[in-house]
């Protein structure tokens, strides 16, 4: 079992260590959650794992939210025997994000899936092959929601 | 030797679904392959936004046929938590049990089709000749056999009368006594030890690294269940067993399964013998307000996990479904690197894939 | 005259003994195009002691070179729709198609979906549809001897 991390010491520490501003996320019920810059990802994640121990991430999710629809919300969510969310905003006209397929080879397919689904670019890999799409599929993400269509 | 690339799929006599594979070998070695999934692809998550939350229980329940179950009762453990509701006791107990039952199927069902591609055609047709007790139950309470729409939200569908608990008690007799038959087989039988022993050994950091869940994970020593971690009730009533192995080979996949199944077996007996009277469901408005909730399970390949937004209508606002085959399918290239071909189909048996779950 | 008629009750009795041969050793072809797998783990149930679909002669084989029947489950999505079009055209004729489950006859609750063509006679001719979702053992050999009634009448698409 691994150890559980206290939501207030992780924030301390993150801004101790990396300086960056995080906040708290209280919207999602019984889970804890960060808003976290888009640039310092990669630091937090790596102080998640080296101080933390906390390397168990299971999954990505991408959402456009009606309220905010010039945004693109990426949310990663681990598991340390409870679990933790951080939340990153993107613009939506241009999402681009670090990927972590070198530190965390699991993220692979979650990338892949969040680059075909809503068009978000992961820098620092070679490309993103389709995942799921068929291969002749041609409309663009299909969640996106465009101004003219309905999405 | 110059390296081959050979193609496999989406048509192959493999497995049931259709999954594309480039496998790359030089003389016997296997160097490694890619993987196109995409066949399944339904598009579910999209459909999940524009149909009611009511309708979204049928939808869910054929993501996969084989852990259909599991899936429903995720789904519907966030709509309760952004509702607020609490499912009574002895619903909570029913659903438990069907999970179990569940679990024991899908493990019977994946050690016929192990024993079919190692050679044990035999143990495939006693398996699965097993496997209908455990069908029979799940019929004889919900009516069907694979696809039982047993979850609603807000509880079950259906109460088990004295009648059915004693059919249930029956074959679980029945399934424990096979089981340990099929025990005996797994660490006996020198045919099933000399294909699977050594073939494909995953160490825990290569877990980690790729996030992989479910047997899988527990066969390298990675002690993680979420029925005993995020337990939902009755769950933290229980006392589950959680199973490891050292080894990490495929041998120590087939063996937990097994011995997974046999824990089942008990823990349905345990359900069984204390199981509260009440109500199984109760009301749920069809309005659900706004919110979001993060909810996760055990299903018998791994942790599955639910992503609910909802915007204070009757549909969701967004539906993330992360199934436990596609965090196993990331390892497979890398598996696929020290074997030789004849263990190919033992390998792809061993992470006992569901691409129906992956693809969605 | 009378050697016509005698030659043809010789090609009559030749055609009905082959079709008679055919009804009873129907070699199927199972293929998945997208669906949920409730309906091929109750198709590769009938192999199983409990429904032996083997007794009535029907044999599941892995190439389509060796099929009669073509056994499709799965709305076909649009990734899978090639595969199925070949794997048709591979099989020798005479061959038959039957849709087995809800969703390679209509689409059932995929029906809709941008993802999905929804059923199988969007691409290929099919004999017989079985509903169900999923489709019972019982109900695909029920619909497996409608479809040897209609090879010994010899109808074929």
């Amino acid at each position: 079992m691994v150890k559980q991390i206290d939501l207030i010491t992780l924030l301390e520490r993150i801004e101790a260590e990396t300086g960056c501003q995080c906040e708290v996320y209280q919207g999602i019920t019984d889970e804890d959650a960060l808003y976290i810059p888009v640039e310092d990802l990669g630091a937090v994640i790596g102080m998640l794992r080296e101080d933390f121990g906390c390397y168990h991430l299971s999954g990505i999710t991408a959402q456009q939210r009606e309220s905010q629809p010039g945004e693109i919300e990426l949310i990663y969510h681990f598991w340390h025997g409870k679990g933790l969310s951080l939340l990153l905003r993107l613009p939506a006209d241009d999402p681009r994000v670090a990927s972590l397929i070198a530190t965390i080879p699991g993220a692979d397919f979650y990338e892949r899936e969040a680059a075909e689904m809503y068009g978000v670019t992961f820098t620092g890999r070679e490309e993103t092959p389709r995942l799921l799409l068929p291969d002749d599929w041609d409309q663009g993400p299909p969640f996106i929601r465009r101004e003219e269509s309905d999405g | 030797m110059d390296k081959i690339s050979i193609p496999i799929g989406p048509h192959h006599p493999l497995l049931k679904e259709p999954l594309s594979m480039r496998i790359d070998i030089a003389g016997e070695r296997v160097l490694g392959g890619t993987l196109r999934l995409g066949y399944v692809h339904r598009g579910i998550e999209k459909m999940a936004t524009q149909r009611t939350y009511v309708q979204d229980v049928h939808l869910i329940e054929r993501i996969c046929g084989i852990c259909s179950h599991v899936h429903t009762t995720t789904f519907c453990l966030a709509v309760e938590k952004l509702l607020g509701i609490e499912v009574p006791p002895r619903g909570q107990y029913i659903r438990a049990m069907m999970c179990e039952l569940e679990r024991v199927h899908s493990h019977l069902l994946w050690l016929g089709i192990l024993a079919k591609h190692v050679g044990l055609e035999t143990v495939f047709m006693h398996a699965w000749h097993d496997r209908e007790l455990a069908l029979d139950i799940m019929e004889g309470v919900s009516g069907g056999r694979v696809s039982h729409a047993a979850n609603q939200i807000g509880g079950v569908r259906f109460d088990l009368s004295p009648e059915q608990v004693a059919m249930i008690k029956e074959n679980v007799e029945k399934l424990k006594a096979q089981v340990s038959g099929v025990l005996d087989v797994i660490e006996n039988e020198p045919a099933l030890r000399a294909r699977t022993q050594g073939v494909a050994p995953v160490s825990a950091d290569l877990i980690r690294d790729y996030c992989v869940v479910g047997p899988v994970a527990r066969a390298s020593g990675i002690d993680v269940d979420l029925r005993r971690d995020d337990p939902w009730p009755p769950y933290d009533q229980l006392d589950v067993n959680v199973i490891t192995r050292p080894e990490g080979d495929a041998w120590a996949r087939t063996l937990i399964r097994a011995l997974e199944t046999r824990e089942s077996l008990r823990l349905c007996e345990i359900l069984l013998s204390q199981m509260p009277v009440g109500p199984v469901t109760v009301r749920a408005p069809r309005k659900v307000p706004e919110g979001e909730v993060v909810t996760r399970s055990e299903a018998p390949r791994g942790e599955v996990l639910y992503y609910l937004r909802s915007d204070g209508s009757d549909k969701p606002a967004r539906l993330k479904v992360r199934t436990p085959t596609l965090a196993v399918l990331s390892l497979l290239p890398e598996q696929l690197s020290k074997i030789h071909v004849a263990d190919i189909p033992v390998v792809l048996a061993g992470i006992d894939l569901c691409i129906a779950c992956a693809d969605r | 005259m009378k050697a016509g008629i005698e030659l043809k009750m010789l090609k009559n009795l030749i055609n009905k003994t082959y079709r008679w041969a055919q009804k009873n050793s129907i070699w199927v072809l199972h293929y998945n195009t997208g669906g949920c797998n409730g309906c091929d783990i109750e198709i590769l149930d009938l192999l199983t002691p409990r429904y032996d679909i083997e007794r009535l002669g029907i044999i599941a084989k892995a190439s389509p070179r060796h099929a009669d029947v073509l056994l499709c489950t799965g709305p076909v999505t649009l990734q899978a729709k090639e595969g199925l079009w070949q794997i048709y055209a591979q099989m020798p004729s005479p061959k038959w198609v039957v849709a087995v489950g809800s969703c390679s006859t209509t689409g059932a609750v995929f029906y809709g979906s941008d993802m999905v063509l929804g059923g199988v006679d969007h691409i290929l001719p099919v004999d017989i549809y079985i509903p169900g979702c999923p489709v019972r053992p019982e109900g695909i050999i029920e619909g497996l001897l409608k479809l040897r009634e209609r090879i010994i009448h010899g109808e074929t698409d």
